[in-house]
């Protein structure tokens, strides 16, 4: 069942506002400031955690169970791609390195 | 007040054009490294827009309006639990407060230009653009053109992005189910959180905010991602504080 195209529109049309303001925030106003150490933090550390919270029940979990184990291929593959991208901090080889481990390790699965 | 001289004005207008164009080519070359990470990354926020049951209009303008793929591949799965919109929104927000640094950053570098290009150059920032004219102009003086440069590189990432986003809306359907476009995305998501990785604190934040979204019993109003952040950024001030400034990195 798609979301009311309403509720999508305003998403479009609010998210834009929401993201468009971050980025022009201190540009528009041409407003020179210095942000203390503290606030350079917190802006770094909300998106940060932000998108790991996304990335974590995604990888570790099955059909909404919790599945910490090597039977969750996903899991594996992500850590690898976690590692690929620590590695060579590119999102073409973190992308392509971790689909590649998947489906090598969904080939093995189904070999054994 | 020199980049408001208008062409006819400037003694050699004919130089000053042909150095704006080397500066816009050089900023499009520049960020040429980055465009292998964008097709794949595109490609996928373009198909998973479409299978969160967007239309493909919708999609569009999605990719146009938010331009940000981060945020995009937030607030699809917020979309399709039926999420209330202020979440969504919120999510949106914190997931881009980066660039609220960024415009920190970038904002004595455009404070001589008018008011209609420094809106131009807020839409088009991006993680990437970023990297690559700091890497060039690190100070905010010197070559009153530098923009030129910014320019060309952030219409070649949006000349890029949006390419890409389309041939997702429009042939993402194509693409095998058994390929798991979901975990290229996810894939891609972890990319970017490992490079805004720049010290422990940062580090122990998202870990800790990946350890509550994963472990947590599930919230109402699908406010576990906002709970789970909060938890990280608290963890990670912590770390911050605890830490001597040295020990961090």
């Amino acid at each position: 069942m798609p979301a009311e195209p309403l509720t999508v529109w305003l998403l479009i049309v609010g998210g834009g506002a929401v993201v468009y303001l971050t980025r022009a925030f201190f540009i528009l106003p041409g407003r020179s400031l210095q942000l203390s150490p503290d606030t350079q933090r917190l802006l770094r550390y909300a998106p940060a955690a932000a998108l790991m919270a996304i990335i974590t029940p995604d990888l570790g979990t099955v059909q909404g169970e919790l599945a910490l184990n090597v039977e969750n291929l996903r899991l594996l593959a992500g850590l690898a791609g976690f590692a690929i991208a620590v590695w060579t901090r590119s999102v073409l080889f973190t992308i392509l390195g971790g689909m590649l481990v998947l489906s090598a390790l969904r080939f093995l699965a189904g070999a054994l | 007040m020199t980049a408001r001289v208008a062409l006819n004005q400037h003694p050699d207008p004919g130089g000053l054009r042909r150095h704006r164009l080397r500066l816009l080519k050089e900023g499009a070359l520049g960020t040429a490294p980055l465009m292998l990470g964008l097709i794949p990354w595109g490609i996928v926020a373009g198909a998973a827009m479409i299978s969160s049951g967007m239309t493909p209009a919708q999609a569009a303008a999605m990719s146009l309006l938010i331009y940000a793929g981060s945020v995009q591949l937030a607030v699809l799965p917020l979309l399709v639990a039926k999420a209330p919109l202020w979440v969504m929104l919120v999510t949106a927000l914190v997931v881009n407060l980066r660039y609220v640094i960024y415009s920190a950053t970038l904002a004595p570098h455009f404070s001589h230009l008018p008011r209609a290009w420094r809106a131009l150059l807020s839409y088009l920032s991006t993680d990437g653009i970023f990297a690559v004219y700091l890497a060039r102009y690190e100070r905010a003086s010197g070559d009153p053109e530098r923009h030129w440069f910014f320019l060309g590189g952030a219409m070649a990432l949006w000349v890029g992005w949006q390419t890409c986003s389309w041939i997702g809306i429009f042939g993402g359907t194509l693409i095998p189910k058994a390929w798991s476009l979901e975990f290229a995305a996810t894939l891609g998501l972890s990319a970017l959180v490992v490079m805004l990785m720049f010290d422990r604190a940062v580090l122990v934040g998202a870990l800790a905010a990946g350890a509550v979204a994963l472990f947590a019993p599930k919230l109402p109003l699908n406010l576990g991602l906002l709970a789970a952040t909060l938890v990280g950024v608290v963890a990670g001030m912590t770390v911050a504080r605890i830490l001597p400034a040295k020990a961090q990195r």
